[in-house]
């Protein structure tokens, strides 16, 4: 058994790399999978914060690169998984200080002992993102529905491309179906139509999702009921488990009916 | 100022011309080309034309290992000076391209007219037939791809990618990019894609726009030149 290398990646910055990769993560871990995540970001990590890991960092991914501690000791346990590991990146430190060969050492150490290795890249296309990609079983591009992301995101589709790692895979990320209704923001399929390549995920905006990410609890670990992005990310890692999952119906009709039924349950 | 460093593709592979002048670095500065398009020449089999610049066998194999770090191979190497082309076979190199208008010693045959620049003089040649590039692919944002010849793109060019060739262009595809058919001069150049909905269109010198409207189902198009202005037409045949 061997784990699979799953790099998150998107060009542009602030799309949601590294949520997209905490709840990830979390979501497979609660689908009972061995997890390990990786923040590639080095300089300026975040995976911590989103994985309410930060306080326990002691060693990181340079340390281990550098041969100040073993893989083990860098990999911190989230407790609230049972197996669900987090190698933090270094905060002082640039990505020069590791390659991409380097990355390639450590997953093939921790490949035996996982399921899932994944992979949170930084924004661009230069060395923090070959680290990143270099590992990679598959890639997972993250982008939003607006034209500059996008543009990037076919960018990096090109680049990986090159570097012989498939087309990857999509996830679109803060999609407003009321938007999206109105004409207003690009559709599922007007973003398909540019990038064409496999859709994994469509995870729809969600407040609770900066909550979540402040308090440092990745919203799929929240109550199962309600939160829609939560039920989106869980559904990826359904697919990625190769489940066939419907996607979630995000244009809400607002239908005679579904208007008569507010209105009733509006009054009891 | 003529571009000190220009890269193009040819039969062989990709021709790259240095400035004559022997002052500027020239390696700091092909470091810096080969860096922006790495993932663009990744493979390719390179041809060097110095000009009148001598180069001796120590910095012949600087420049082989340069593009070894690349993952390139040096091949061939134009140069004027008799010596450097001497130094150049002795380390296994070509000294002309396949098909070039010169001679073994590389000095005869009026050289300078057999590569047309970028524009002016050999403008209104048609490019050489039979020579065209195939991609079976999307060209997407960020690539460019440079060719002497028609191109024909099995695939998307999507916005931020540009496709340019001295001959004509097929996009068996959508066209969203830029695309410059004719690059060289030649008016009568035509661009055809299954959905013409470009960035920037150009043929020879002259630049469109696609028109702002609401398009509805796309239909095949030809671009031309007509009264001296970029026309799209319905496809006909």
């Amino acid at each position: 058994m061997s784990a699979q290398v799953l790099t998150v990646t998107s060009g542009k910055g602030g799309v949601g790399k590294t949520t997209v990769t905490a709840n990830l993560a979390s979501a497979l871990a609660m689908l009972g999978k061995r997890v390990t995540a990786i923040d590639g970001d080095i300089g300026l990590r975040n995976l911590d914060v989103v994985m309410g890991l930060e306080n326990r960092i002691v060693y990181d991914l340079v340390d281990v690169v550098e041969g100040r501690c073993r893989l083990r000791q860098a990999m911190i346990k989230d407790k609230r998984q049972a197996e669900l590991y987090l190698i933090p990146a270094a905060q002082t430190r640039d990505k020069t200080a590791v390659s991409p060969s380097d990355m390639v050492l450590i997953c093939d150490q921790l490949r035996e002992e996982m399921d899932y290795i994944v992979i949170d890249s930084p924004a661009g296309i230069e060395r923090g993102f070959r680290n990143a990609v270099a590992p990679a079983d598959k890639v997972l591009i993250v982008t939003n529905p607006e034209v500059s992301a996008v543009r990037d995101a076919d960018r990096i589709i090109g680049l990986i491309e090159a570097e012989e790692k498939g087309p990857g895979q999509l996830i679109l990320n803060r999609v407003k179906p009321a938007m999206v209704s109105r004409g207003d923001m690009l559709s599922v399929e007007d973003v398909l139509d540019i990038l064409a390549v496999e859709l994994l995920g469509v995870i729809p905006e969600d407040e609770r999702i900066l909550v979540a990410s402040n308090q440092g609890l990745p919203l799929v670990m929240h109550g199962v009921n309600g939160a829609s992005a939560g039920e989106a990310f869980r559904n990826v890692a359904r697919r990625l488990e190769g489940e066939d999952v419907p996607f979630l119906e995000l244009v809400q009709k607002q239908t005679f009916m579904s208007r008569l039924k507010s209105f009733m349950g509006g009054n009891s | 100022m003529a571009r000190q460093i220009d890269i193009k593709g040819i039969r062989d592979g990709l021709l790259i011309r240095v400035s004559d002048n022997p002052e500027f670095p020239v390696y700091e500065r092909l470091r810096r080309e080969l860096d922006q398009k790495r993932e663009f020449l990744q493979g390719g089999r390179i041809a060097v034309e110095i000009g009148r610049r001598p180069m001796n066998s120590e910095q012949l194999t600087g420049l082989q290992e340069i593009f070894g770090e690349y993952d390139l191979t040096l091949w061939a190497l134009i140069a004027d000076d008799g010596e450097t082309r001497e130094t150049a076979r002795t380390l296994g190199l070509a000294t002309r391209l396949s098909g070039s208008a010169t001679d073994l010693d590389g000095n005869a045959l009026g050289k300078r007219e057999a590569q047309p620049a970028n524009g002016d003089a050999a403008a209104n040649r048609p490019p050489p037939p039979a020579n065209a590039l195939l991609l079976r692919e999307t060209v997407r944002s960020g690539r460019s791809v440079w060719h002497e010849g028609h191109v024909v793109v099995l695939g998307d060019v999507n916005p931020g990618a540009e496709v340019i060739a001295t001959g004509n262009v097929v996009v068996w595809g959508r066209l969203r990019g830029l695309v410059h058919a004719g690059a060289g001069g030649d008016a009568a150049a035509v661009i055809c894609a299954l959905d013409l909905n470009p960035t920037q269109l150009r043929i020879a010198d002259q630049i469109a726009v696609a028109p702002n409207d609401g398009r509805g189902a796309p239909i095949p198009e030809q671009a031309t030149i007509r009264d001296g202005r970029i026309v799209a037409e319905p496809w006909r045949h």
